[in-house]
């Protein structure tokens, strides 16, 4: 059964709707992506779960009950626009926000000092927010949000701001808490990370839901039937127009787009026999070119 | 509940933690203090520091040299001189400066009432005012004996009158007490300005608050652990109780200052309160003090939820003056108002003023020693505390959706909009 279920929501505003019967189920224990391009409506429908906004119509279910403040209290979020108080210290701060998502102030203290013991700012729990780095505040953030171990999590652009190297230790650090049974939505733009981190994701675009599904399945779905072929030394692939085009050529590589109804071992076979096959290797879109496409297309069909 | 608690806490210690709260909380009572006594000091320097000196006093007459008696800052040589031919720069170069003044009495001062006095320097106040003292009662007596009239003296002695007005209250069970109107007016108007500056201060901090926390973007990160209300009210009696530590410290820091500087010092001051004391108690003291908790608290709630509010719905403190305006301009005539009332505390308007919640908790302050009908508390009280729930509903409304909102200035209509949502 599904964690959070989100049937048919609309929510309006003055001049314009920002999710038009938006429909999506998490299973639990997933990570789940929510993508889509800027003003789409993400972040309505995050604060729609978080019950900041209303909805106009539908309903937001948590394990198959509507879903309650008292759950919303639970839940740990991390909003697209960060935020601290600028003049408390490292420490109290984090006490204080976990204290308000109902910790006792031993356990939120204790907690505390895992996670910045975990993330280097041990040393930086006594100072003032404001002197840290913006990165360090990003840190001190990700903690506030997961300190009080939410059974969901909702991230809004978690790798935003980071670099390279501590983006790869969020990456790390959302996939421990996937493992210790949490349920992970998370609403971004930057592709990669979605490649390697959601199971299942949604795309919207103005306002509505274009495609959703298990990335793997997508994968599948926007596959070109695009092969990468490699031959020994340097001898020149040719095309085959009952098997297959040649699509492009790379240096060391070519790429053949497969006729229609042609099969692959057939291919392979041919291939075999004809030239030194080094590497034959399916090229599936990447969820960067997906996105892309599908946001083109629904756009344009307006 | 507990969470409330854990708002009103952190609020409360971000503020009271801040130097510009420290620096103040310490400062004012100083410079109250200082300036308080700044005239004691300065007359208390003047006769302490100023060695004896040394007065000539010439008189014309022949008739009033010893009149004008040493104290103890001035010395008088009393010497003869013929009418009209005193040459008062050159006795100042003869003496040099063993003399710092002269006083030249004219042989016809009984009819012009002149006399003269000359200094190298700017006249000093205390010797002018010496010289006056002891000639006025002389002069006065000398020309009432130059009239001839046998025991004249006497006479004008008893034709003088000084009105002493008793002012009593009569209260409606025909007992009498001695009422004080000036210390039930200084008491009133006391309170009024307390609860307008106590609003006007903290009602700017509670906005201030609202604005950091909304430029600072935590808030949406608060408000999914907890109420949007419950962040405003937490803002709201965390304020309070800043302001409450804050006043307290200053009454302790005062009256800490004033017992250890000096009671020489303020004496004279110190002299006159058990008189006041007596004179307010004819007021009831009790009464007025729990009407003010009473109005206090409304007013502060009152404006309180208005300030954060408001603030919930700019971006930075620098536009908030559009929607600050009106309250301050509101405020302002409440504060004119109870001072105009101090003439006809019991006058219409007056009357109306007590009774409208926006201006009642500053006027009715200034009403209050002149008793006021216990219909007239009672429905001005219950207006009050009407008007601040439904004002921090208002607010809470505005706030929940204010604080969320960025990138644009919101105008009065739009906020309308946020309420009826």
């Amino acid at each position: 059964m599904a964690f959070i279920e989100i049937n048919d929501v609309v929510k309006q505003y003055k001049g314009h709707v920002a999710l038009n019967h938006v429909s999506l189920s998490v299973e639990k224990g997933c990570i789940y992506g929510l993508l889509g391009p800027n003003g789409a409506g993400k972040t309505t429908l995050i604060r729609i779960i978080n019950m900041i906004t209303r909805p106009d119509s539908g309903t937001v279910m948590l394990d198959g009950r509507p879903i309650t403040a008292e759950d919303v209290a639970h839940i740990g979020y991390l909003p697209e626009e960060r935020g601290l108080y600028k003049k408390m210290k490292v420490g109290e701060e984090i006490v204080y926000l976990a204290r308000l998502k109902g910790m006792t102030k031993a356990e939120a203290t204790e907690k505390m000092k895992f996670w910045l013991e975990r993330f280097n700012l041990t040393e930086w729990r006594d100072k003032k927010v404001e002197t840290l780095s913006k990165g360090m505040q990003q840190k001190v953030q990700f903690i506030a949000t997961v300190i009080h171990e939410p059974k969901l999590l909702i991230f809004d652009e978690p790798f935003s701001g980071f670099d390279p190297v501590n983006a790869e230790q969020l990456k790390r650090e959302i996939l421990e808490l996937q493992k210790k049974g949490a349920t992970i939505l998370f609403s971004t733009h930057n592709m990669e990370s979605v490649e390697e981190v959601c199971e299942q994701i949604t795309l919207i675009n103005h306002s509505e839901v274009v495609l959703e599904g298990n990335v793997a399945d997508i994968k599948q779905r926007y596959k070109k039937h695009l092969y990468e072929i490699t031959l020994a030394g340097d001898e020149e692939l040719k095309p085959c127009d009952e098997l297959y085009t040649i699509e492009e050529k790379r240096p060391g590589a070519t790429l053949i787009r497969l006729a229609s109804g042609a099969a692959i071992r057939d291919v392979i076979t041919r291939l075999n026999e004809q030239y030194a096959l080094n590497g034959f290797r399916e090229l599936l879109p990447s969820m960067h070119e997906i996105f892309i496409e599908t946001v083109k297309t629904s756009s344009n069909n307006e | 509940m507990n969470k409330l608690f854990l708002i009103i806490q952190r609020e409360y210690m971000a503020l009271v933690a801040r130097k510009s709260f420290i620096v103040i909380t310490l400062l004012i009572p100083f410079l109250f203090v200082i300036i308080a006594a700044i005239p004691v000091l300065t007359s208390e320097l003047n006769s302490s520091s100023s060695s004896l000196e040394t007065v000539t006093v010439i008189d014309e007459t022949g008739q009033l040299s010893g009149v004008i008696a040493d104290n103890e800052s001035f010395r008088f040589i009393p010497l003869k001189g013929e009418p009209g031919k005193t040459d008062a720069k050159k006795f100042f170069d003869q003496s040099g400066d063993s003399m710092s003044a002269l006083v030249v009495i004219p042989a016809n001062v009984l009819d012009s009432a002149k006399v003269n006095i000359y200094s190298k320097s700017t006249a000093n106040m205390a010797l002018i005012k010496h010289v006056t003292e002891c000639l006025d009662d002389t002069l006065t007596s000398v020309k009432i004996a130059s009239m001839g009239v046998p025991n004249l003296d006497k006479m004008v002695k008893e034709a003088q009158v000084y009105v002493d007005i008793n002012s009593v209250k009569l209260s409606d069970d025909g007992s009498e007490s001695e009422s004080s109107t000036t210390a039930a007016m200084l008491l009133g108007m006391a309170l009024a300005l307390i609860t307008y500056m106590f609003v006007l201060t903290y009602g700017a901090m509670i906005m201030n608050s609202v604005i950091e926390e909304k430029t600072n973007r935590i808030v949406e990160v608060i408000v999914s652990s907890c109420k949007p209300f419950q962040l405003m009210m937490g803002k709201i009696i965390g304020v309070a109780l800043v302001g409450l530590t804050q006043f307290l410290i200053w009454a302790v820091l005062i009256s800490a200052i004033v017992g250890g500087l000096g009671l020489s010092i303020a004496g004279n001051t110190m002299e006159e309160i058990p008189a006041l004391i007596s004179a307010v108690q004819s007021v009831n003291l009790v009464s007025i003090f729990s009407c003010f908790v009473v109005y206090f608290l409304g007013g502060y709630l009152l404006y309180a939820s208005l300030f954060a509010g408001f603030g919930s719905a700019v971006d930075q403190a620098s536009d908030a003056s559009q929607f600050t305006t009106p309250i301050i301009i509101v405020m302002i005539v409440a504060l004119y108002a109870g001072i105009g009332c101090m003439d006809n505390p019991n006058g219409t308007f007056a009357m109306w003023c007590s009774m409208i919640p926006f201006t009642s908790p500053i006027v009715m302050m200034v009403r209050l020693p002149y008793d006021v009908p216990f219909w007239q508390i009672a429905i001005s009280i219950v207006a009050l505390y009407t008007t601040a729930l439904g004002m921090i509903w208002v607010s809470s409304r505005i706030y929940r959706i204010g604080i969320l909102r960025y990138g644009k200035k919101f105008n009065f209509k739009e906020i309308l909009g946020w309420i009826k949502s």
